[in-house]
């Protein structure tokens, strides 16, 4: 008898296990999907943010930090507002009309006002198809779940190589507004998360709270950070290779103090940063001249997501920043090449 | 001053510490006199034990508990995937040694295992799990009082290869490679970069100088300007 009860369980065994590999091979929805519905997906991720109204409380965690702000989105015919009020920390306000931002720390009385002409250099790219996402990640559709207290379609993009980190988005069912964002490592380990906690989407827009806000800084010590467009070659320098499935959206010169410091100390060299992108992620690359005071030691740095690797390059020192694996910012580090003495 | 008085002092230092009240300076200090003396070490499980207790009645149950949990740890962490490795400034303009066929990242030289156990850095392995330890880690504390005055930068380090350092609690506290470091300014070449994880204890505000000139550029993703820039407006706000 123990022998048949034996065979028995062979059997069921067998069949169990037969049964659950044709079912995995069969399951469509494992499969990745195509590039142009890649782009459909992202696309309305991304029109959703830009066009919806909505206004909730957003968290960001990560690397030991959390941090929580409430939103508010606002859309106008052309026009896109935002409203950023921090929850946690020092207070700390943003306002943005389009490509104008103002950051206001009530505390210190300092406001910084920035022209960000370069925030949407890459959905364009989405656009004509030349994104070249698909080749670098695989996106599957993982049903649907409840986020927020709103359904939510589940896209699952896993990175094609070492280079670059995977992602898990949850996009509202019916606007594509992202409720949910998850950066993932290599073993699928989570690295940061930014999630809405509680989104209200389709609101009355009322982008006059944000431009009302934009015009008091009566009391406040304006500090406007200048962006120079160049190019690298221009500033001497050459990247030899870029890591795979980067390309160069951007070069400024600019300076890199903080506002509050910008006052006491004596001007320091501008610093050159290059920007490279991938389509979901991206790295900068910063140059500036070696100064012994200042660039001690040869550092890495990992907080969530974000890597940073700074490190001596003859009288220069080269700074590279990424939500990429640090194997990427090796990459940069080691093509950055000086052509001009 | 008796010597019971400097007991006292410790304990409530140490107290302080597991109560999470304690400065910076204070958990250093409660650190260092925990390395030193077994008696504190021993009040230190009690107190610990005591609040396990009650928590919860389950948690009270073997004493032998704590040294099975240690075992474990560390030999989950032997087979644990190597996730970060120190870099290497001198092989900076060869091929970058991280990027192998499978991607990952991993320091598995023997050119690479013998420069860092000649800069004395083979013992920092394990504290990578920095983040559960670092009540028990009493020169990790100092860290972060070193980088704000840009002495060194602390040196976090995982590696397979150097994990021999034992995780009990009563073990003695090894120095890391960044001390080491800043400790003999002779040896200030010869250091590899220096490893930070752990966004808690980076207090260093070059650092987040590069990191929000980083974001600034947020809309370079596909996912569009406001998801990235909430994300980085809402992320800022932590980092200083």
């Amino acid at each position: 008898m123990p022998r048949a009860a034996f065979l028995l369980l062979t059997f069921v065994w067998a069949l169990a296990h037969a049964t659950s590999a044709s079912s995995q091979a069969s399951t469509p929805a494992a499969a990745p999907a195509p590039p142009s519905e890649v782009r459909a997906w992202l696309l309305r991720i991304h029109d959703a943010a830009s066009r919806r109204n909505f206004q909730g409380t957003f968290v960001v965690s990560g690397g030991g930090i959390v941090a929580s702000a409430r939103i508010a989105h606002f859309h106008d015919g052309p026009n896109q507002y935002e409203r950023i009020e921090s929850l946690d920390g020092r207070q700390r306000n943003v306002y943005r009309h389009n490509d104008v931002v103002h950051t206001l720390w009530p505390a210190s009385r300092v406001a910084m006002v920035e022209q960000r002409g370069m925030l949407s250099s890459f959905p364009a790219l989405l656009h004509t198809g030349d994104d070249g996402i698909a080749d670098w990640y695989e996106v599957r559709a993982e049903g649907s779940e409840r986020v927020a207290g709103h359904e939510a379609t589940v896209l699952a993009i896993r990175a094609r190589d070492g280079l670059r980190y995977g992602y898990r988005l949850w996009a509202e069912r019916l606007s594509g507004l992202l409720l949910r964002a998850e950066v993932l490592g290599e073993r699928g380990e989570v690295l940061e998360t930014s999630a809405f906690s509680d989104v209200v989407i389709g609101i009355r827009p009322q982008p006059e709270s944000v431009l009302l806000a934009m015009r008091k800084l009566d009391g406040y010590r304006v500090v406007r950070p200048v962006l120079m467009p160049t190019r690298l070659e221009v500033e001497g320098w050459t990247m030899r290779q870029l890591a795979p499935g980067f390309r160069a959206v951007s070069c400024v010169s600019r300076q890199l103090e903080a506002p509050s410091e910008v006052a006491g100390e004596a001007a320091a060299p501008p610093v050159i940063q290059s920007i490279y992108s991938d389509g979901l992620t991206y790295v900068s690359v910063f140059i500036e001249p070696f100064r012994a005071e200042r660039h001690a030691k040869p550092m890495f740095a990992v907080m969530g997501a974000t890597s940073t690797l700074a490190q001596r390059q003859g009288d220069w020192w080269v700074t590279v920043v990424g939500d990429t694996p640090p194997a990427t910012l090796r990459i940069f580090a080691a093509a950055l090449e000086r052509r001009k003495p | 001053m008796t010597l019971g008085d400097l007991d006292d002092k410790a304990k409530a230092a140490l107290s302080a510490l597991a109560d999470g009240e304690a400065d910076v300076a204070g958990s250093a200090a409660a650190c260092a006199a925990w390395a030193r003396d077994d008696r504190l070490r021993a009040d230190w499980h009690a107190w610990h034990l005591i609040g396990d207790v009650l928590r919860s009645d389950d948690l009270a149950a073997d004493p032998r508990g704590d040294r099975r949990l240690c075992e474990a740890i560390r030999i989950r962490l032997q087979s644990e995937a190597v996730v970060l490795a120190p870099a290497d400034v001198d092989s900076a303009e060869a091929t970058p040694r991280a990027a192998t066929a499978d991607g990952s990242w991993r320091v598995g030289s023997r050119s690479g295992r013998g420069r860092w156990a000649a800069g004395g850095a083979v013992a920092a392995g394990l504290i990578l799990v920095a983040g559960t330890f670092a009540l028990l880690r009493p020169d990790d504390l100092a860290a972060p009082a070193l980088l704000a005055s840009g002495d060194a930068a602390p040196a976090r380090v995982a590696s397979r290869d150097a994990v021999p350092a034992p995780l009990s609690p009563t073990a003695e506290p090894s120095t890391t490679p960044a001390m080491a470091g800043a400790r003999s300014p002779g040896a200030e070449t010869a250091t590899p970069p220096a490893l930070v994880a752990d966004g808690k204890w980076i207090r260093d505000s070059r650092l987040d100088r590069y990191l929000e000139a980083h974001k600034q550029f947020a809309g370079t993703s596909a996912l569009g300007v406001p998801s990235a820039f909430l994300r980085s407006a809402t992320l800022d706000t932590a980092a200083r």
